[in-house]
């Protein structure tokens, strides 16, 4: 029965308006008319992938379900069971593809086997295997056409819509140069499709279940009853034949082109991809229920399967136009969506690996706008030579026919990409022999016949003589993956894989031992990137692309780093591959961004070993997971080790930087990681060098200038060698010993201090006696002799004996300094009193009567010490104030208390103190007095004694605010309550 | 990711079983919508261990 309810104007109104709405939907996308939330939900994603489902489930499936019954789920059964394994198999491709920006199947097998002709043959054999499926979804477009209307011209129009589609995917598909980017006008036109079809495919089912039969009930009992011998005239498929299908439909889920652009080259997030494990089997069961209702309502009603083909079932189910609409409809979203990303999937491949291959773009002056008009020709070619292939297969296949020759094409690279995700071994030659093999067996066993009259050459090897008599599809799909797999695996097994590939193999593999090389770049930095990429890609692009590369990993363009240099490399090269494809992208880097081979040997890249740990850490298990533990439990103890450590690789690159290290250098690990040793901020390159430089392994107190003041630091270190004694760079432990360095010279100043107390007390006993022999003798003289001359040189004598007696009494009294134990005879003392009776014995002295002395401590200011010892330390101070001040000045003395102490200040007017002596005053026989004048054992002995008495003194000169002068400061810890009661000073003294 | 594991075992278990299924199917007393069921049971079945596989991840 021929429907011809909608005739042909009808007809095209609906199928233009349809996809004008396509169009609509997608330009509200695009030009952002729709809320961004919409748009990116999960669901659009999921329900783009629905493009899985072409005109073969919306026609072929009724004719499969008419010939095998059930085994028409095989179609939908195998993708459920591909998208059940997406943590495991579409997860793994779905990275890889992200991280090297791989938009097609010829892209990552071209990525994985290192060859260009790798991605050819791989374009190459996509084209050929998905021809038949574009002829089967143009030829459902004629044919539904031909049906409804009659139309005597139904190639003309399919190809009128042809045109509209690939119109379509021109607009919409190649709007980004950089194929690994998010089309969302397209996919929302994609997911709109898929809700279309799906709609119209339930509202069959439902025409069929409540028009035809009376609803479910009747529906069982027809079958148990007049339905039932129709039911066992159906042949059932043999178990062989129906795994070989799922396995078919499998291979499809990821290796057919527009599955494999839509789930990796369009971003799709992980957690989409993971979501989508069970939200496309339950999209295609509502897809696949509708089916065996149809089928059973027109065998209801009679409607010959044979005469109207029983892929076109569903136009018979009413005499109604729009139940003959909706299956149009249906037909149309179905096979419009599958063309559109089938030509969008196969002009990337054939750009990448065809056109520029052959025709590399150098200096293209707008590479941009090149690339964009190539491709949108190449989405024109596909779909054009689509139609000329249904023009020669004509109408006498099947769809089964024509569906099952792409798919058993498609499933040839199946072994390629198992190998590709879990076996390094495999290599390209072996790749290229077993596919070409599979594929030459399928070419003459099903894709020839359907182009020719003749049967398919179908070449049995002996002992497979079993499949003689079964269908070509099941034999030469047994024949061909069983000859490619063996092939495959004998020649990988006796040839030689390259160094390159077994790289790349390792970057695929889904358990790699990730081992990335460290080698230094040519390029310094990300400017000299541009300089050097300008050559190939013109000034403009290659800035853009530097740029592009740069703010994604956000690096500064003067970052030197070679780890961030390597980082930004690798990023420009997957950007690239995106925009050209893996070989061509490759060439270009390697020619314009080289690394140094004349340096040293490629090591491990420790660092990024470490990130991808890190990255991957949630997908470890089992061994590897303890191992990752401990790898981290280890990390953390040298991150959060209490010493800084940093650690080199033997090419100077630094690998380490400790939390320690961080803090005493100001400088976040972050900022240095990666670096070279010789770009480090000062002082860490020049220290950092010396000890790696220097024959012993420590170097100890180093002064170094940091941002808080001069520190003295440690460094140790030692060899990282490998097992076998290779060199494996160093570990430096960087020690801050400036508090050591500090104690160790009070220590020396004091030994020094003791040494010289010692020395005195000798001298003192030595000289005293002479002394004292010299001043009597000098005295009798002068009693004895009546001659002035005599006389006089008599009181020279003793004026001089008498100056050495009190240096002699001076050392003594220094000597006697140091010898008190600290704390012992400590009482409550005045500060007042003992200045006013230091002022007392300063006035006794004849010199400086004209300087104005002011104390002003207070009464109540009362310290923990001893009254004679600290009235010998005002003494001492007040006579240096005198002896430097000018006649008139004025001495200030002052005190505070701050805290537990009493801070005394002695200011002056006098001339000051030169810097250069000031940091030695209390070193003895240091003084600022004309030779003759002082000891300089004044203020060691002051030292001392303040020492004892756990305070501290302090020289400023000039004081602040101050031209000239001097002032004193001491800190004497105060008296406390229920210490002895207050000491009167002794008055005699 | 020994969830993983699980949905490994089940694809190619389910794979190698699947027949068998087939044959439950095609029997003619079986209602119409057996394999249906079966189907959307076994996408329950995912769902809940996409949703255990997510709280093995998180941990």
């Amino acid at each position: 029965m021929t429907a011809m309810s909608l005739n042909l104007p009808g007809l095209l109104m609906l199928g233009i308006g349809y996809l004008s709405l396509l169009f609509l939907s997608a330009t509200a996308v695009d030009r952002g008319w729709l809320p961004r939330r919409l748009v990116r939900h999960p669901a659009v994603y999921i329900l783009a992938l629905g493009v899985y489902a072409s005109a073969w489930a919306v026609y072929g499936s009724l004719e499969f379900a008419s010939r095998y019954g059930f085994g028409y789920l095989a179609y939908y059964l195998g993708v459920a069971g591909a998208f059940l394994l997406a943590p495991v198999l579409l997860v793994p491709i779905q990275r890889m593809t992200r991280t090297h920006q791989l938009a097609s199947l010829a892209d990552l097998f071209a990525f994985r086997f290192r060859s260009r002709w790798v991605g050819t043959l791989m374009t190459v054999v996509s084209l050929l295997a998905v021809l038949p499926l574009l002829a089967l979804q143009i030829q459902t477009m004629g044919q539904a056409i031909h049906r409804l209307s009659g139309s005597a011209s139904p190639a003309l129009l399919a190809l009128g819509f042809s045109l509209l589609i690939a119109l379509f995917a021109m607009l919409f598909g190649a709007r980004h140069t950089h194929q690994h980017a998010r089309h969302d006008g397209l996919l929302a036109a994609i997911a709109l499709e898929s809700l279309v079809k799906l709609a119209a495919m339930l509202a069959l089912g439902g025409v069929a279940l409540f028009g035809v039969f009376n609803g479910p009930a009747d529906l069982q009992s027809w079958l148990d009853g007049a339905g039932h011998v129709s039911q066992t005239r159906i042949a059932q498929l043999d178990p062989g034949q129906w795994r070989t299908l799922l396995l078919l439909f499998f291979a499809a889920a990821f290796l057919m082109p527009h599955m494999f652009h839509i789930a990796f080259a369009e971003t799709l997030d992980r957690r989409t991809l993971l979501q989508s494990s069970w939200a496309l089997p339950l999209f295609l069961l509502l897809m696949a229920l509708p089916i065996p209702l149809i089928l059973w309502a027109s065998q209801r009603l009679g409607v010959d399967e044979v005469g109207a083909g029983a892929a076109y079932l569903a136009f018979g189910l009413s005499t109604s136009w729009w139940v003959d609409g909706l299956a149009f409809i249906a037909g149309l979203a179905a096979a419009s969506g599958t063309m559109i990303i089938i030509s969008l999937a196969l002009s990337g491949m054939m750009l990448n690996h065809m056109v520029l291959v052959a025709h590399p773009p150098i200096a293209q002056p707008d590479l941009y706008r090149w690339l964009r008009w190539l491709r949108r020709g190449l989405i024109a070619a596909v779909i054009l030579a689509g139609w000329l292939f249904y023009r020669l297969v004509g109408v006498h296949h099947d769809l089964s026919a024509l569906g099952l020759a792409s798919f058993v094409g498609v499933a040839q690279c199946l072994p390629g990409m198992l190998a590709l995700l879990y076996w390094p071994g495999a290599n390209r030659k072996g790749m290229v022999s077993g596919l070409s093999v599979g594929v030459v067996i399928w070419l003459a066993g099903l894709w020839v016949p359907l182009l020719t009259p003749y049967p398919g050459l179908v070449l049995l090897p002996p002992g497979l003589d079993v499949l003689a008599g079964e269908p070509d599809w099941y034999s030469v799909t047994l024949v061909a993956l069983a000859a490619n797999i063996l092939t495959f695996i004998l020649v990988s097994l006796a040839t030689q894989t390259s160094t390159g590939e077994r790289a790349a193999a390792e970057a695929c593999s889904v358990d790699a031992v990730v081992r990335p090389m460290r080698l230094p770049l040519a390029a310094a930095n990300g400017a000299e990137f541009k300089q050097q990429l300008a050559g190939v890609l013109g000034a403009d692009v290659a800035g853009r692309e530097v740029e592009r590369a740069l703010t994604a990993l956000e690096m500064s363009p003067l970052d030197a780093r070679p780890y961030a240099l390597r980082r930004l490399r690798d990023r420009i090269q997957a950007n690239l591959s995106g925009l050209m494809g893996p070989s061509v992208a490759q060439d270009i880097v390697d020619r314009c961004l080289p690394y140094q081979h004349d340096g040293p040997v490629a090591s491990e890249d420790i660092h990024f070993v470490e990130n991808r740990l890190e990255a991957y850490r949630s997908r470890l298990t089992g061994l590897a997971r303890e191992l990752d533990s401990l790898r981290r439990y280890h990390r953390r103890t040298l991150t959060r080790l209490p010493i800084g450590l940093c650690a080199f690789g033997e090419d100077g690159e630094l690998l380490m930087w400790n939390d320690a290290l961080a803090e005493l250098s100001g400088i976040a690990g972050e900022a240095v990681l990666g670096a070279h040793r010789e770009t480090l901020p000062a002082p860490w390159n020049t220290l950092l060098g010396q000890i790696l430089a220097a024959p012993q392994e420590r170097l100890y107190k180093q002064p170094v200038s940091l941002a808080h003041g001069e520190r003295f630091l440690t460094l140790h270190r030692a060899g990282l060698q490998g097992e076998q004694g290779e060199d494996g760079g160093h570990v430096i432990l960087v020690e801050d010993h400036s508090e050591m360095k500090w104690l160790e010279d009070e220590l020396i100043h004091a030994a020094r201090l003791a040494s010289i107390g010692q020395l005195a007390t000798g001298v003192a006993h030595e000289i005293g006696n002479p002394i004292t022999g010299i001043s009597s003798l000098a005295q009798n003289l002068r009693y004895d002799t009546e001659d002035p001359a005599l006389r006089e040189t008599a009181d020279q004598i003793q004026g001089l004996t008498d100056r050495v007696s009190q240096i002699v009494g001076s050392l003594v009294g220094f000597a006697h300094g140091g010898r008190h134990v600290t704390g012992a005879g400590f009482t409550a003392t005045r500060m007042q009193e003992v200045t006013e009776e230091a002022l007392h014995l300063i006035r006794l002295a004849r010199s400086g009567d004209d300087i104005h002395y002011i104390n002003r401590c207070a009464a109540d200011q009362v310290v923990m010490g001893d009254a004679q010892r600290l009235q010998q330390v005002m003494l001492n101070l007040l006579g240096n104030a005198r002896d430097a001040s000018e006649a008139g000045a004025q001495v200030i003395i002052e005190a505070v208390p701050q805290a537990a102490y009493l801070h005394l200040s002695i200011t002056d007017e006098g001339r000051g103190i030169d810097p250069e002596v000031r940091d030695h005053l209390f070193e003895p026989f240091t003084t600022t007095k004309p030779a003759g004048e002082g000891t300089g054992l004044g203020l060691p002995l002051v030292y001392s004694i303040i020492a004892e008495h756990d305070g501290h003194i302090d020289i400023e000169s000039p004081p602040a605010g101050h031209a000239g002068g001097t002032r004193i400061h001491l800190w004497l810890p105060l008296y406390r309550e229920g210490d002895e009661g207050p000491h009167e000073p002794d008055s005699d003294r | 990711m020994y969830v993983y594991r699980i949905m490994l075992f089940l694809v190619f278990g389910g794979y190698l079983l699947s027949p068998l299924l087939m044959s439950g199917w095609a029997s003619p007393e079986a209602s119409w919508y057996r394999p249906f069921l079966i189907w959307a049971g076994l996408i329950a079945l995912t769902l809940w261990l996409e949703q255990k596989r997510k709280l093995d991840e998180r941990r």
